[in-house]
């Protein structure tokens, strides 16, 4: 069957133990259901459709499988990302002196024009705060990233950050796609990325792409 | 065969062409998991067994898990397909489909060794127009 979307971008998120990846993407299940057969075996990744100026984009979320307690994420988590969350906790000094460290990993493994974006997570925990806002700003404009405080336990921001990265995704996709227009763009390994596709069924769009959700 | 009440009436959701007439959306959060005409109705011969959705014990020793036979299927040939939708870890070469909202589930399973066929369980979904 044709592909009804516009662009398919995988995201990854890092950063240490602990900060709250995984709540992140998934969902922040504090009364727990516990015990299914699902929270048992864990969750891999997530497909999500959201539109954006009328582009319908495909995002495929990953989680680490906890590689990062032992600095073990290798060029194979990073393959084909176009987007990176970088994650601290805001109660963690600990957690934000690691970012730069992350980075450097990101350097050395993603793909040189991988979109990044600083997020402040447990931004609900002020009372126990370590890292101050604006330290969080300074670093983000440091390294020439957008960055947002999040909270997956109020569920604060999250959707924004996502949106906001797709959106710079998209954006700079775009640009090249328009660089590259008289010629084929062959510098981007895997094709499928900034696919071009026939939208066949269009008709009520509105509805179904409310764009809540996303988490 | 025995176990599956058909709380719904086929003919009502296959189209013409053998695929979904409605929306596919999750049961217990609305979630939209499939565009109309995306998935290929199938009625297999030899039913799939799948965890059930609600684990009556406690299942982490995993030695005591309770499957349901299913029937009838959406297959999508690429997951890209599904408007939204999660993946478990995989296990015994199969990953299970998940609602990504709420996480129900498994709504349905990928074998691994026929990546391309995602079947998604008709009796754990709800079809809307
Ligand atoms: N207060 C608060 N706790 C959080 C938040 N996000 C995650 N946590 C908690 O932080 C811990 C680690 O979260 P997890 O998602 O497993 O972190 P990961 O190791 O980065 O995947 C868990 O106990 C979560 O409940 C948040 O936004 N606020
Ligand atoms: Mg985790
Ligand atoms: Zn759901």
């Amino acid at each position: 069957m044709a592909k009804a979307y516009d662009y398919l971008f995988k995201l990854l998120l890092i950063g240490d133990s602990g900060v709250g990846k995984t709540c992140v993407l998934f969902r922040f299940a504090e009364d727990q259901y516990n015990a299914t057969f699902i929270s048992t075996i864990g969750i891999d990744f997530k497909i999500r459709t959201i539109e954006l100026d009328g582009k319908k984009i495909k995002l495929q979320i990953w989680d680490t499988a906890g590689q990062e307690r032992f600095r073990t994420i290798t060029t194979a988590y990073y393959r084909g990302a176009m987007g990176i969350l970088l994650v601290y906790d805001i109660t963690s000094e600990k957690s934000f002196d690691s970012i730069r460290n992350w980075i450097r990993n990101i350097e050395e493994h993603a793909s040189a024009d991988v979109e990044r974006m600083l997020i402040g997570n447990k931004c609900d925990m002020n009372d126990r705060r370590q890292v101050s806002k604006e330290r969080g700003e300074k670093l983000a404009i440091e390294y020439g990233m957008k960055c947002m405080e999040t909270s997956a336990k109020l569920n604060e921001n999250i959707e924004n950050a996502f949106f906001t990265l797709a959106r710079d995704i998209k954006a700079k996709t775009e640009k090249r796609l328009n660089q590259n227009r008289p010629g084929s763009n062959s510098q981007n390994g895997t094709g499928s990325n900034t696919k071009l596709k026939p939208k066949d069924n269009g008709g009520s769009k509105s509805s179904f792409f409310k764009m809540c959700t996303i988490l | 065969m025995t176990e599956c009440t058909e709380a719904y009436n086929l003919s009502e959701l296959v189209s013409e062409t053998n695929t979904n007439l409605k929306k596919v959306k999750c049961l217990r959060c609305d979630s939209f998991i499939l565009q109309p005409n995306s998935g290929l109705f199938t009625k297999l011969e030899m039913s799939l067994s799948i965890p059930a959705l609600r684990q009556k014990k406690s299942i982490v020793t995993g030695d005591s898990i309770e499957y349901e036979l299913l029937q009838n299927f959406w297959i999508v040939n690429d997951a890209f397909t599904f408007e939204n939708i999660g993946f478990t870890n995989t296990v015994d070469n199969k990953k299970y489909l998940i609602c990504a909202d709420c996480e129900i589930g498994p709504l349905g399973v990928q074998n691994l060794d026929n990546p391309n066929e995602f079947y998604l369980s008709i009796d754990r979904v709800k079809h809307v127009n």
